[in-house]
């Protein structure tokens, strides 16, 4: 596929850059399961541990996540989520001493074979942080920089205003794209952000704790966008606020701390992974039970 | 005694259970007085009974509001949200099961200080009474102990309540030809049926019992598609 055609649709875009990170995206692939109502599995984890400098930082995750769900991960703090979410776009390479061992397949591949350039990997599969990181730069160059690092400099008006109002942004900075981003609230921030990882049509987006600094209004904004951007798009959050998870997320996974038999050594556990309406009104296990009541932190 | 995070919560919780729980003795009082007042035809014990439903009805509002308090502040999930959904269709309940036996008491006047009274189905009536008295407080130990099995017998305890209801009926049929026993008898019918009614509340309590322990609604029996 050459890059003229790769920009005419959001999926012929996603399958050039699946090419290009070395991931075999096979498109009949992709539209025997859009047809047959197939739930389309965007991640397969199997048995994923992941290792800093040799200590197991979570342990045995398997689970699968689909495509166009928001998938919630929650769990008390240092039971992995982020970790579990940093392993998705390969963003632990960035850390010299972090391992991650087991099957992690993203459409069927491997997402951590030989073959696979995490850099162009990560444009398929964007984050979104804790807090708003803009660029130093104005509003509209934060949204097309990614595209025009990808050479996508045709029809970039297009592109800029197409994501930010894909990120619910448009109506409050049309009049001054010129502005510098830092003159934009927290909330207006986080959604330039939002805007700048779906400009380069991402397939997937990850968000780590996106609201955490936000007040209520920005966070219900947020929340909202979520829901339309998984039309499009397939979300993985990580939160701490178990009523956010509750209100946007289809699925939810709750991970928590495990530690030895000597109590020396720690490390995240998936214990339930279900439909989000089952786990906050009739959880299986009983830890899930407890963490989600607000029993146990 | 709560141990953990949420203490409060948790013990308002308990608090609320316990007073939702509370309007069932309430009701139990309410329905051994309306029975008393069947079995005497004595009307100002009825006009009592009248009175203090604002009791119930006052417990109703309370514990409501300070559910939806609950439910507002606390964000409530898993089987504390269980509990508070099953505690409104309680409370509703006894709300109910108390308006039965206002309306009991309020068809007492209407047959006069000294009625045609027929001994046989004043005696029904107490029987079904007292067999629904014995419902209610199943019904309340079942939810407190949230034992299943005990609020499924609920059915089978109803079953004998809709039986003698069935008989009052039969009575009623071949009271004979005198119009004043005739009313009278069609009065003690509707009162019969106030009775049998609240021992389907009963069986209703028993349901939440039920869902709050396994998270699944289920009638336990459908009236709209009996098996039997």
């Amino acid at each position: 596929m050459t890059q003229d055609d790769s920009a005419q649709t959001g999926r012929d875009t996603r399958e050039a850059a699946a090419a290009r990170a070395g991931i075999a995206v096979r498109p009949e692939e992709f539209q025997r399961k859009r047809f047959s109502g197939e739930r389309e599995k965007v991640f397969e984890l199997k048995g994923v541990d992941v290792l800093y400098s040799g200590v197991t930082a979570v342990k045995g995750i398997s689970m699968d996540i689909h495509r166009n769900d928001v998938t919630a991960l929650i769990g008390p703090s240092g039971c992995g989520k982020s970790t579990l979410l940093r392993c998705l776009n390969r963003m632990n390479d960035l850390i010299p001493t972090a391992e991650v061992k087991g099957e992690l397949l993203y459409h069927g591949e491997n997402l951590y074979g030989p073959t696979v350039d995490p850099v162009q990997a990560r444009k398929l599969i964007g984050m979104v942080f804790q807090k708003p990181n803009p660029f130093p730069k104005s509003i509209y160059d934060n949204v097309a920089f990614g595209p025009r690092i990808l050479g996508r400099k045709e029809g970039l008006e297009e592109t800029v205003e197409k994501a930010l109002k894909g990120a619910a942004l448009w109506d409050e900075v049309k009049d001054r794209l010129k502005d510098n981003a830092f003159g934009l609230s927290g909330g207006q921030q986080q959604r330039l952000c939002i805007a700048r990882c779906i400009a380069v049509q991402p397939d997937v987006i990850l968000m780590d704790e996106p609201c955490s600094a936000l007040d209520p209004i920005s966070t219900g904004k947020i929340e909202d966008l979520m829901i339309e951007l998984k039309e499009e798009f397939s979300i993985v959050i990580v939160t701490h606020n178990m009523q956010q998870a509750a209100r946007v997320s289809d699925r939810t996974a709750f991970l928590m701390v495990e530690l030895d038999a000597d109590e020396q050594n720690r490390w995240g556990r998936l214990v339930e992974y279900d439909e989000t309406e089952k786990i906050f009104t009739n959880p299986a296990d009983k830890r899930t039970e407890d963490y989600v009541s607000g029993k146990v932190g | 005694m709560v141990e953990g995070v949420r203490v409060q919560y948790q013990e308002e919780l308990e608090r609320l259970e316990a007073s939702a729980l509370g309007g069932l003795d309430m009701v139990s009082a309410a329905l051994d007085r309306t029975l008393e007042a069947i079995q005497h035809q004595d009307v100002e014990l009825a006009q009592i009974v009248v009175a203090d439903d604002d009791r119930i009805d006052g417990r109703y509002l309370e514990v409501h509001q300070s559910l939806i308090t609950l439910l507002a502040t606390q964000s409530p999930v898993a089987t504390d949200l269980r509990l508070i959904s099953a505690l409104l269709h309680v409370l509703k309940n006894i709300e109910r099961m108390g308006d039965q036996c206002v309306n009991v008491c309020k068809m007492i006047p209407l047959s006069g200080n000294e009625p045609p009274a027929d001994q046989e189905m004043v005696k029904l009536i107490l029987s079904m009474g007292k067999q629904t008295r014995t419902l209610i407080s199943q019904a309340k130990r079942a939810f407190a102990e949230r034992d299943v099995e005990m609020a499924r017998d609920l059915v089978r305890q109803d079953d004998v309540v809709d039986n003698l209801n069935r008989e009052c009926f039969r009575l009623a049929l071949e009271i004979g030809d005198d119009a004043d026993k005739r009313e009278w008898a069609m009065t003690m019918l509707l009162a019969a049926r106030a009775i049998e009614r609240i021992g389907d509340n009963a069986v209703d309590i028993g349901e939440q019992v039920a869902f709050v322990v396994t998270g699944l609604f289920r009638e336990f029996e459908d009236a709209s598609h009996p098996t039997a």
